[in-house]
């Protein structure tokens, strides 16, 4: 990965402390419960982002997940200027984002799944040109910047076309163009992928890899696919009830949060009772028994003896020790929480 | 910056070429009312004068009206409302440029289409209903500002009310009345000398006399000596205060709008 001469300098975005509480109004039911609320309004705190850490390098492919509600798009458009935090602070690219100075404005862009930024019933071209002078970018660099887009995302043939004709994946191809036409520092991305199919999925993932590799593009992408966190993220910051529950690679989440390891048993008879098996130690489970496939779902450090004794008193064919899967890890901390 | 606000407008000009026959439906629509009015003062008027106003003055008063309401008439502000209703506005505050630069983008892009179809149906309407008019240079010299304050006063207001969909979601509802206000009092439904005295009254001292009426009477020599200076003197406030009602709506709007999250 390209990480452009920022050994020395101080990280690209730092944000520290960063809160964000909601007054949020309280509608009880009922007509004269209405009216009284009318007359006094009550208002609750509701606490979306929890005096988050977190500091990225320059050039860095950054995944922040966790459950919806979160806290992530509360996050991103603190960080995109255009929420107030309510506590802390947050510098990106050397501004505070929600001063939204103009030069700061240049330097990054946000493509949101649900929102659009291109004109609807023109084609994509024109809303091109028109952001590319909105964003002052010169002729012959909009030009090539453009060509290039094109061409990385095998979009040729959609530009003549009006965008509101254009299928949810074409369009998302040219939200990522009109982003980076002005060739910003830092991409914001809240749920690139949302609702495409999946070799969309797979072509846009490759493009964002790929572009960052090229331009060394800060991005910072919001996803609930797992599969495009698991493609593009090797950092991942995790949020849940607005706090920050894990910062680091993705492999080592399911290390330090799942701790447990799955084995996965294929047995060389055909069908077995639950009560035929070795007795088991504590905090160990049978996960899934289909046909002669076996599932034991397995605390990590009991993971080596037992199998050990699994192999001595069963026909084993094939055995494997995994991590879990990082959706069934996921599951775990959205639904218990990840204490 | 400049480059910025033409892109805008060329961007709205290539949309609206896909809807040519609704925006002319649109210019129509608000040529209908003036009309109506045209053929009733004149017809009223008949071979004699009311207030002073022959029938032939009458047409001339409302061709101008037809052309000054269109120039002044500010849609955008309706506009506005639904950005910040429908989260749209993100879209806008992401971009390097003053958000207000989209308003004024579709303004004068606006400007220049119902213009294109309005002037060569006053030109045939003039041609037939033959308007009579005292045309002096003075007049005309004196229009010219007279107009694009009305427009800048129309637009700024109107632009202020829009803005209180940042607290309001029913914020329209004003827009709508001032619309009413100024077919009243903004010499539409009768020139403002016609008027009960009361309502002569509030038309002078309201701002919306300045946002249509005022410009078609400077042009049509209904105005002169104190009438005219006074008459710019309450425009040029009127401006002033919906400007500045502007920027402090917008600036507390958007602190409001940051902070509750769109």
């Amino acid at each position: 990965m390209i990480q452009p001469q920022t050994t020395k300098q101080s990280p690209l975005i730092q944000v520290q402390n960063l809160t964000k509480t909601y007054r949020v109004p309280i509608r009880p039911e009922g007509l004269s419960a209405s009216v009284k609320s009318l007359l006094h309004p009550q208002y609750s705190q509701v606490t979306a982002v929890n005096g988050i850490n977190f500091s990225i390098e320059a050039g860095a492919m950054v995944g922040l997940i966790g459950p919806n509600g979160a806290g992530k798009t509360t996050t991103l458009k603190m960080l995109s200027g255009l929420l107030h935090p309510s506590a802390g602070t947050a510098t990106v690219a050397g501004h505070i984002p929600w001063q939204r100075h103009p030069d700061y404005l240049r330097r990054i862009s946000m493509v949101m799944g649900n929102k659009s930024q291109m004109l609807w019933d023109i084609p994509p071209l024109d809303s091109f040109r028109v952001l590319g002078e909105v964003y002052a970018v010169p002729g012959a660099d909009f030009r090539r910047t453009l060509d290039e887009l094109i061409d990385l995302l095998e979009m040729q043939d959609l530009l003549a076309k009006p965008v509101r004709n254009l299928s949810l994946g074409e369009r998302m191809k040219c939200e990522l163009t009109a982003s980076l036409l002005h060739r910003p520092a830092v991409l914001f991305l809240d749920e690139p992928t949302l609702g495409l199919d999946v070799s969309m999925q797979l072509r846009l993932r490759r493009f964002l890899a790929e572009y960052n590799q090229r331009r060394g593009v800060t991005i910072i992408l919001t996803s609930h696919y797992m599969a495009d966190v698991l493609a593009l993220c090797p950092r991942v910051i995790l949020i849940h009830h607005g706090q920050l529950v894990y910062d680091g690679e993705l492999n080592g989440l399911a290390r330090k949060l799942a701790p447990f390891k799955m084995l996965r048993i294929v047995l060389s008879s055909e069908v077995v009772a639950p009560e035929d098996l070795p007795p088991l130690p504590a905090g160990a489970e049978v996960a899934a028994l289909e046909g002669n496939i076996l599932t034991l779902r397995v605390p990590r450090a009991e993971a080596p003896a037992l199998t050990a004794r699994l192999l001595q008193t069963l026909a084993v064919a094939d055995l494997t020790v995994e991590d879990p899967p990082i959706e069934a890890v996921m599951d775990q901390i959205y639904t218990e929480g990840a204490a | 910056m400049m480059r910025s606000g033409f892109a805008l407008m060329r961007g709205l000009w290539l949309s609206w070429l896909q809807y040519r026959s609704f925006f002319f439906i649109l210019a129509f629509g608000w040529m209908i009312a003036p009309l109506i009015y045209l053929f009733v003062w004149s017809t009223a008027a008949g071979d004699s004068s009311i207030a002073g106003l022959t029938r032939g003055e009458f047409v001339a008063y409302y061709l101008v009206l037809i052309i000054v309401n269109q120039v002044t008439y500010a849609q955008t502000n309706w506009t506005v409302g639904d950005l910040i209703r429908y989260g749209q506005m993100n879209q806008v505050l992401l971009r390097p440029i003053p958000p207000i630069f989209d308003a004024l983008a579709s303004e004068f892009a606006g400007k220049v289409v119902y213009l294109v179809f309005d002037l060569p149906i006053v030109a045939l309407l003039a041609l037939i209903l033959r308007p009579e008019m005292d045309f002096q240079l003075v007049n005309a010299l004196a229009f010219i500002p007279a107009l694009a304050l009305a427009w800048a006063l129309r637009f700024f207001w109107g632009y202020a009310l829009a803005l209180l969909a940042f607290w309001s979601t029913r914020a329209d509802a004003l827009l709508t009345l001032q619309d009413s206000l100024i077919f009243l009092l903004a010499g539409q439904v009768a020139p403002v000398a016609l008027l009960p005295a009361g309502m002569q009254l509030a038309a002078r001292i309201l701002p919306f006399r300045y946002m249509v009426a005022f410009p078609v009477e400077v042009l049509t020599g209904h105005l002169a000596g104190a009438d005219l200076w006074l008459g710019f003197a309450a425009q040029g406030s009127w401006l002033i205060l919906a400007f500045v009602l502007y920027v402090v709506l917008w600036r507390t709007g958007l602190r409001r709008y940051t902070a509750v999250g769109g």
